[in-house]
């Protein structure tokens, strides 16, 4: 129903450099999306106390706001690292189901490649990705692409948030934080497959928003689609 | 200079993040082509873009349903990608500000 990707043995993967300007120039909202939240973040690190070298360290290595803003609740002088390990690895598992779908469409691609493109793996870039690789060949150029317009904007957002005397929210806040929805929301139509795509997006939305009301919206994108791909696979459907 | 136990909060957690996002493609290597875990990955980004919207609406309230909404509208009407994100970053903020 919803996507075409061909199965690892048949696709023909690539990793090009017009698929990192193609990934790059489809992601530059990103830019505006997350500098507005890695300002927010920044500054959200000052409130703590955390100094300007680790709080964009931070942003660099970890490079996850869910993962930063939970472990953030957890911030102490001495910070109690094991429970925050417990924290980032609940609210990051779901980019074990990223990976093993990318596995899906690049797995023929040499390690040495993909690994490293992994490292800045976001929800939108692999959403991107994921709709790339239907309608172009599979091409990790893409995600790569897409990556530096969010990477840049979240640690440089960061950066520029911390040295500023700001305060998070704002109505332009508020529509800067729609953005990935937004743009996530522009690609639905590429995926709709006429009445079979009906029953599939509803069990979808409506998983998603039960999980995110009464578990944690962390899981709700991966449950929600979880719920609707599972109906799609009973009703016998083919990718 | 940052403290040790600083340093290494952020080292663990930057490693743990990349064994998360590194650590799926590998098992994926595990999984049999043709097999039903293989099928269920191929069949799900179209499910995942709806409930990640979903989601996004839920945590944003009203300011992100009539964005997305506004977006999903022209994006239909358009085909421009750049026009539907345009109205629906603007929408968002007239519904953010009119709160």
């Amino acid at each position: 129903m919803t996507i075409t990707t061909q199965p690892a043995s048949s696709a023909k993967a690539i990793c090009s450099r017009a698929g990192v300007r193609r990934g790059l120039l489809a992601a530059l909202p990103f830019l505006l999306s997350n500098g507005v939240a890695g300002v927010v973040m920044g500054v959200a690190y000052r409130g703590v106390g955390l100094g300007f070298v680790p709080s964009v360290l931070f942003s660099v290595v970890v490079y996850s706001a869910t993962a930063q803003a939970v472990t953030l609740g957890l911030w102490a002088p001495v910070p109690p690292i094991i429970p925050m390990a417990v924290a980032c690895i609940a609210t990051n598992a779901r980019y074990l189901v990223m990976g093993a779908h990318l596995y899906q469409i690049f797995g023929k691609l040499r390690k040495r490649i993909t690994l490293p493109i992994l490292f800045l793996l976001a929800d939108a870039s692999w959403l991107m990705t994921s709709a790339d690789a239907e309608s172009n060949d599979a091409d990790i150029g893409y995600l790569l692409g897409a990556n530096v317009p969010m990477a840049v904007g979240w640690m440089g957002g960061t950066a520029l948030g911390y040295g500023l005397p700001l305060a998070p929210g704002g109505p332009i806040s508020v529509a800067a934080a729609l953005l990935p929805a937004a743009f996530i929301v522009t690609l639905l139509p590429t995926q709709w497959r006429g009445a079979r795509s009906v029953l599939p997006w509803l069990l979808s939305a409506a998983g998603a928003l039960l999980v995110g009301s009464l578990v944690s919206p962390n899981w709700a994108m991966l449950a929600g689609g979880a719920v609707g791909t599972s109906f799609s696979m009973m009703r016998g459907d083919n990718a | 200079m940052p403290e040790w136990h600083t340093l290494a909060a952020i080292g663990v957690l930057g490693l743990v993040s990349y064994a998360l996002r590194s650590g799926g493609f590998l098992a994926g290597s595990l999984m049999r082509e043709g097999s039903a875990l293989a099928r269920f990955f191929q069949l799900a980004p179209g499910n995942l873009f709806v409930a990640f919207v979903a989601a996004a609406c839920l945590e944003g309230g009203l300011a992100s349903i009539v964005g997305c909404t506004a977006s999903l509208t022209v994006m239909i009407v358009t085909r421009k990608e750049w026009a539907a994100l345009a109205v629906g970053f603007a929408a968002a903020a007239l519904v953010a500000g009119a709160r």
